[in-house]
């Protein structure tokens, strides 16, 4: 320890400005690896959830990017038109996300009101921390509706507590009851961006059956439309869809079968993420070249140090554990910034009160973040051993002599 | 007969350079010997004082030091025996410059782990004393004359109490006074602890102070 001391306070840091560029470099290789491993994480947890709707049968709605919609033009006859149609020739898993209302709670936090049927809900299978799942046979506008809230409001709605609102999509005073609570940092990804999650922990999920359709407005049924999915359908059953809200709604949607979806994964995300872990694996491989060479360019300035040290009794090994214990503090502090900036991150939505993003964690940092923790650790590990292996092969090439000396 | 060093050498070859030195070289020092090595600038001096003091391993031969065949030694041993039995005495810029005097001369007693050892710091004190660099020891080497360098060279290689001294041009850039100082340093050690000295010059008046001289030539 008092050898390690001496090096880093009397050796390394005299030439402070190589350390800085080292940790910069170091850092460099920390951060891409993080970003990267996180976004692999990220991904899959969202393919995962993508899983659950690639069954044969299933299709998904899209609204055709050429589709001219003008949205001020729809009249809740014919969405409702629609809706008729397809509850009478179809099963479909519907929800909608984001409608924020105002709503009091212990963090200040807006709160979104997310709608879902029964067959969402199946499909979705949200985790309760407290509670009992939802139930869709309720009486709307008669009973009170049953309701799941995100952990974030659990403090101030615990379960059985009731809230009275005016809901955001029928416009109508309603009685919600708490029935349950969601686990802490349930999430949902995006479709078409599986690396995009809005989390729930400032959520209401409210339950949907026809009678709440038929009372709901214009934007629910537009919304929902959107991310529809047909289950126990057919391609064909899919392209009547298809034209019957053309005819009532003037909107051109694609329906895609689990085959597609998955082709569209594997050919965009998967080959993006083999492009980004290319790129990712080549900027390492400079980094590492480029702190290798600074640490070679050290050793050069410092051989006399080194060779004066060998003379009086330091020895290869000892040197090894000292420029590992070295690279060990540099990735340590890299590894505590990184940390520092994510926690932050994190904590910045809960500051900005933006709560599709508030997330719950261990100091801040949630699982994803904390396994690409891990992966750059084990990163650093790899990095640590190039270059100390390296170094000391350099070291060993110089012979020690008297003669460095004169 | 106490011979501490017995080393025959068969040759030392540099392959980059594609040179061969020392062939067919043997050396015999005893206890307490004071023995100088001169010769022509490549003949393989520096090389030399390399591997007795355990430097270089990489020549075909034997050597035996302390009664122990150097070849057995693990590379952890052969830098506690340059800690501990072995006191290099170089040119007065072997310092690191980023330390203090000081602490350059308490390097060896750092890797002995025994800097805080109470009969360490008197015998530290005792050696600072002797060799007149007290007034030096907070200074950094770049702040000292040439002389006062050359004498914190000196202590750090006796700090350790070592029997053997293996001294490379000690004196080379010294003004005459200094250069006295020098010398005498390093011939008490040998009188007062019986210290085997090596001594490697072009100076053949420092080469004549001492009991035997050996003369390296050129191979044919």
């Amino acid at each position: 320890m008092r050898i390690l001391q001496f090096f880093i306070t009397r050796i390394f840091l005299k030439r402070w400005i190589l350390v800085l560029g080292m940790i910069l470099l170091l850092f460099l290789a920390n951060y891409l690896s993080f970003t990267t491993a996180r976004s692999i994480i990220s991904t899959y947890q969202g393919y995962q959830e993508m899983e659950t709707l690639n069954q044969e049968g299933t299709f998904i709605a899209n609204l055709d990017p050429d589709s001219e919609a003008d949205f001020g033009k729809f009249k809740i006859d014919d969405t409702q038109k629609v809706y008729e149609y397809l509850n009478n020739n179809y099963t479909y898993a519907l929800r909608a996300d984001g409608f924020v209302t105002p709503l009091d709670n212990k963090h200040n936090m807006e709160v979104s009101f997310n709608y879902i049927n029964e067959e969402a809900y199946k499909l979705n299978q949200f985790k309760l921390s407290q509670g009992n799942q939802l139930t869709f046979n309720y009486n709307f506008n008669k009973e009170k509706i049953p309701v799941l809230v995100g952990a974030g409001l659990a403090t101030t709605y615990p379960v059985g507590s009731n809230i009275e609102i005016t809901d955001p999509v029928t416009q109508q005073l309603v009685n919600l009851k708490v029935q349950g609570v969601l686990k802490k940092n349930t999430r949902r990804s995006n479709f078409y961006a599986p690396n995009s999650k809005n989390y729930f922990n400032f959520s209401i999920f409210i339950p949907v059956n026809e009678k709440f359709i038929q009372s709901a407005g214009l934007d629910l049924h537009v919304n929902s439309l959107m991310d529809i999915a047909l289950l126990d359908s057919t391609k064909e059953k899919s392209m009547n869809l298809k034209e019957h809200i053309q005819e009532n709604l003037g909107l051109e949607f694609n329906f895609f079968s689990q085959q597609e979806n998955f082709n569209y994964f594997e050919d965009y995300y998967v080959n993006s993420l083999k492009i980004i872990c290319t790129i990712t694996f080549i900027l390492l491989i400079i980094i590492v070249c480029l702190a290798t060479w600074n640490t070679l360019v050290s050793i050069r300035l410092m051989i006399k140090d080194f060779t004066i040290n060998l003379l009086v009794g330091l020895s290869y090994s000892k040197l090894r554990a000292i420029f590992y214990s070295y690279f060990g503090i540099l990735f340590s502090i890299n590894l505590a910034i990184l940390f520092v900036i994510t926690a932050f991150d994190r904590y910045g939505f809960w500051l900005r009160k933006d709560s599709t993003f508030a997330t719950y964690g261990i100091f801040g940092l949630i699982s994803k973040d904390w396994i690409a923790l891990l992966i750059v650790l084990f990163i650093d590990f790899i990095i640590g051993f190039t270059i100390v292996e390296l170094t000391i092969k350099k070291i060993k090439s110089i012979p020690i002599s008297v003669g460095v000396l004169k | 007969m106490n011979s501490i060093i017995k080393l025959e050498i068969q040759k030392k070859v540099f392959k980059k350079k594609g040179l061969s030195i020392l062939n067919d070289f043997e050396l015999e020092v005893e206890r307490g010997e004071r023995l100088s090595i001169i010769g022509e600038s490549g003949v393989g001096k520096t090389s030399l004082l390399n591997i007795i003091g355990l430097l270089d391993t990489k020549y075909q031969g034997s050597y035996n030091l302390f009664g122990s065949s150097v070849k057995d030694l693990s590379q952890n041993k052969l830098a506690e025996w340059r800690n501990q039995k072995i006191g290099f005495v170089l040119q007065e810029s072997a310092l690191i410059n980023s330390l203090t005097i000081e602490d350059n001369i308490k390097l060896p007693l750092m890797y002995a782990n025994i800097e805080k050892d109470q009969t360490v710091q008197e015998h530290f004190k005792r050696i600072i004393n002797k060799i007149g660099i007290e007034p030096i020891l907070k200074k950094k080497p770049l702040e000292c004359s040439g002389g006062q360098r050359s004498r914190a060279v000196f202590a750090r290689a006796v700090i350790m109490n070592p029997q053997l001294i293996l001294s490379d041009e000690p004196t080379a850039s010294l003004d005459l006074e200094n250069k006295e100082k020098i010398i005498n340093l390093l011939f008490d050690m040998n009188k007062e602890f019986n210290t085997t000295v090596i001594t490697v010059t072009h100076d053949l008046d420092l080469a004549n102070r001492h009991e035997r001289i050996i003369t390296l030539e050129r191979n044919e």
